[in-house]
């Protein structure tokens, strides 16, 4: 192994976030670098359990996230949470302030927490955070949260990754249930109505019943599991350990019934999949060999001289021709 | 317009506490404290502030203030001397006994310009008060943290006029004197004020009844588990020797710890620039950098301490990210192994300290102990806020790379910054 994967496995924080940052970078050399390092550390993956947490803006994701993660670093084990931040601005900088909502977790040293730029493609950093999950089993993180703000998208992009969805939901009643998506909601394995205290503990209670219901009516995305709804207060700490045991034990069903690894294999072809086609594209937009061809075509289409379709061909058909890949 | 904002402000107390039908008249009579203003205060040509604190404290009294806190001219720089404190004070004096413009009430009254300012203030300000209702009141409003961000936001916003010369700014953005005039500033040694704090806590302790001190925050934590009158038991305490600290604690431990939600706001400071040549001039750099190095310079912004002025820090957040930045902001009060921590974690290229509390000469220093310890001593440190120009070369020496003191320029301090940045990059 190189020094570098060494250090990632011996849980060096400074080397696991370097490799985080390698593996994100867009230049061309780094990719290669991050490839390689990520080929070395694949036997050290896989043993993590990994959750994604999503949720309209203002559910209070960071302090639930903060009170789940310290639950789970008191019972013994090191929690990685990977914040994706799916907006993007004109201007392209990213505020990143999802660290500081989550400040005692952050500071605890069985947890690491990274907050992600989104560098404005959506699909680009889902295709991140797969690899950044990888890092981080491979510096021991045994369980690894990755939350995104729910904004539709990218809910799908982060169960994608995941071994079980999380989907938390604010408690102010039935109004609220109908903002979640339909297809959102299929996602999930578990739903939490947070803020469940003080006055809204009454309301909170009433929309689990609500979406307690409306999850008999969808289809379960793991046929092995129910998916369950519960109530829990970050601020009171209940339900966080109800959340946390609901989590493990379907955990060891779909382990245990071999859903598991069949969900994880079906993942990993799908992650192949984008990446051959966030790869392709990037190579037709940026070939100069192509690059004649790519006018040429785009032009036409512009112009309604040439049908869509029919340009398509040509410059796939431009690309086979003048790309016989070089071997490496 | 300040004058209009106390008028306005007791207009709308009087329609406030109408509802309450109180039975003494004296209940709908609004009493103010002002401060001059800290932001108006300026590190270049700070002599200039004299001037500026004396205008503004007597819009004050014409406004009809009951008591007034001047500024001293040296806040820009650092903690004020005895010097520039006489000075602040003798502010009020000349005011109080030499101008005569408190021996009338409401003296602008009937000015139709301030008359006219003062309902449209009123009117505005309502609207805001309906707002904060609509969310529940205030105490919600401070839990969502709207009105921290609707403070940050207008702050942006006049920092982009600042920095574009939009608003001017005597002796910052326009006439700016060739050959500053040298100002002494108050000298803080943080180690000697650790040292005398801490001898004077320990004879506290030693000198007090500490039976009787234990009962009273006893009594208080009791009252606070009910609903006795807090204020009291918390006098109570005091006069039995209880330090602040103590006192907090016996409260923290039924209500436990506010903790500020940290909301930032983008695209504020960049809206105030559009088209300007400069400022894209530093965006395009920073693209260029995000091509080169494979990713945006990533800045963490953080303030250490006991300094929970953070509306500087935020601004520069703000600005930081329109201008292209990846910003990491810290929470406050942080120690510096906390802030090493998170710049290791996120991996930034630089770390952002804002400083307004004087205690940069010993938390600085700390960081860049810390950054090393951690193997992160190739992360650039620069500082930002309110620093002594003789502090300047105290920082270079302990290895903070710049320091940008109050009316920096941001956009050229971004250029600054990335030029730092793209030095300590290992070559490609």
């Amino acid at each position: 192994m190189t020094a570098d994967a060494e250090s990632v496995v011996a849980g060096d924080r400074r080397a696991l976030a370097r490799a985080i940052t390698l593996v994100e970078s867009t230049r061309p050399d780094h990719r290669d670098a991050a490839a390689a390092l990520l080929d070395e550390l694949l036997p050290h993956t896989g043993r993590a359990l990994r959750l994604g947490i999503s949720g309209p803006p203002g559910v209070g994701k960071s302090t639930f996230i903060e009170a789940f993660g310290t639950h789970l670093t008191g019972l013994g084990h090191r929690v990685a949470v990977l914040a994706v931040d799916p907006t993007s601005s004109r201007s392209g900088g990213s505020i990143l302030g999802d660290k500081t909502r989550m400040e005692r977790l952050a500071r605890d040293p069985s947890a690491f927490v990274r907050p992600s730029p989104s560098g404005g493609e959506l699909g680009g950093v889902a295709r991140r955070t797969g690899e950044v999950l990888l890092l981080c089993e491979a510096a021991g993180f045994d369980v690894v949260l990755v939350e995104t703000v729910g904004v539709g998208q990218s809910e799908t992009a982060v169960a994608d990754l995941t071994d079980l969805f999380v989907l938390l939901a604010s408690p102010t009643g039935g109004d609220d249930l109908q903002g979640i998506k339909r297809g959102i909601m299929e996602l999930a394995d578990l739903v939490v109505v947070t803020k469940a205290d003080g006055d809204l503990a009454a309301t909170a209670a009433h929309a689990c019943a609500d979406i307690r219901r409306a999850l008999h009516l969808l289809r379960p995305r793991h046929p092995e599991i129910t998916p369950v709804a519960m109530v829990a207060s970050a601020t009171e700490g209940t339900g966080i350990v109800e959340v946390w045991e609901a989590v493990t034990a379907a955990h060891a069903t779909l382990r245990g019934s071999g859903a598991l690894e069949r969900t994880r294999a079906e993942q990993a072809t799908r992650w192949l999949w984008s990446e051959v086609r966030a790869e392709l594209v990037d190579r037709l937009r940026t070939d100069p060999a192509l690059a004649p061809v790519l006018a040429d075509v785009t032009e036409a289409v512009a112009g309604a001289r040439l049908s869509s379709r029919v340009a398509a061909t040509r410059l796939l058909e431009a690309f086979a021709a003048a790309a016989p890949a070089p071997p490496r | 317009m300040e004058v209009a904002k106390l008028r306005a402000a007791r207009l709308l107390w009087a329609r406030v506490m109408e509802r309450f039908e109180p039975k003494d008249p004296r209940s709908l009579m609004l009493r103010t404290h002002c401060q001059t203003s800290g932001v108006s205060l300026t590190e270049q040509d700070p002599y200039n502030n004299v001037v500026r604190t004396a205008f503004e404290a007597m819009a004050a009294v014409l406004g009809g203030t009951q008591s007034l806190h001047t500024n001293a001219f040296d806040e820009a720089l650092g903690l004020p001397t005895d010097f520039s404190a006489r000075i602040a004070r003798n502010t009020q004096l000349i005011l109080a006994e030499e101008t005569g413009v408190p021996h009338v009430v409401d003296p602008l009254g009937g000015s139709y310009y301030v008359e006219a300012l003062t309902g449209a203030l009123a009117d505005k300000a309502w609207a805001l008060v309906e707002e904060v209702e609509a969310l529940g009141g205030m105490t919600r409003a401070v839990e969502s943290g709207m009105p921290k961000l609707r403070i940050e936001e207008a702050a942006a916003r006049r920092q982009a006029g600042v920095d574009r010369g939009d608003i001017v700014v005597v002796g910052v953005n326009k006439y700016r004197p060739a050959d500053p005039e040298h100002v002494d500033v108050l000298d803080i040694d943080n180690a000697d004020v650790l040292r005398r704090q801490k001898a004077k806590l320990e004879r506290l302790r030693a000198e007090r009844d500490d039976a009787a001190c234990r009962a009273a925050l006893d009594t208080l934590t009791a009252g606070a588990e009910g609903d006795a009158n807090l204020l009291e038991l918390s006098v109570a305490a005091a006069r039995a020797r209880a330090t602040v600290g103590e006192i907090s604690d016996a409260m923290e431990a039924v209500f436990g710890r506010h903790r500020a939600v940290v909301r930032t706001i983008s695209g504020v400071y960049g809206a105030g620039y559009a088209g300007d040549e400069s400022y894209e001039k530093v965006r395009a750099d920073v693209e260029a950098f995000a091509a080169d190095a494979g990713r945006r310079p990533r800045l963490l912004v953080v303030k250490m301490g006991q300094d929970g002025h953070d509306r500087g820090a935020k601004v520069i957040a703000t600005a930081f990210a329109d201008l292209g930045f990846d910003v990491d902001v810290g929470p406050l009060f942080q120690t510096p192994a906390e802030v090493a921590r998170d710049a290791v974690e996120n991996d930034v290229h630089v770390v952002g300290v804002s400083s307004q509390a004087a205690g940069h000469k010993t938390l600085v220093p700390r960081l860049l102990e810390e950054l090393a310890a951690q193997g992160a001593s190739d992360v650039v440190v620069v500082c930002g806020g309110v620093i002594p120009p003789q502090d300047h070369r105290f920082l270079a020496d302990a290895g903070v790379a710049a320091v940008f003191g109050p009316g920096t320029n941001i956009p050229a301090a971004a250029a600054d910054v990335l030029r730092l940045v793209r030095d300590r990059l290992p070559a490609a």
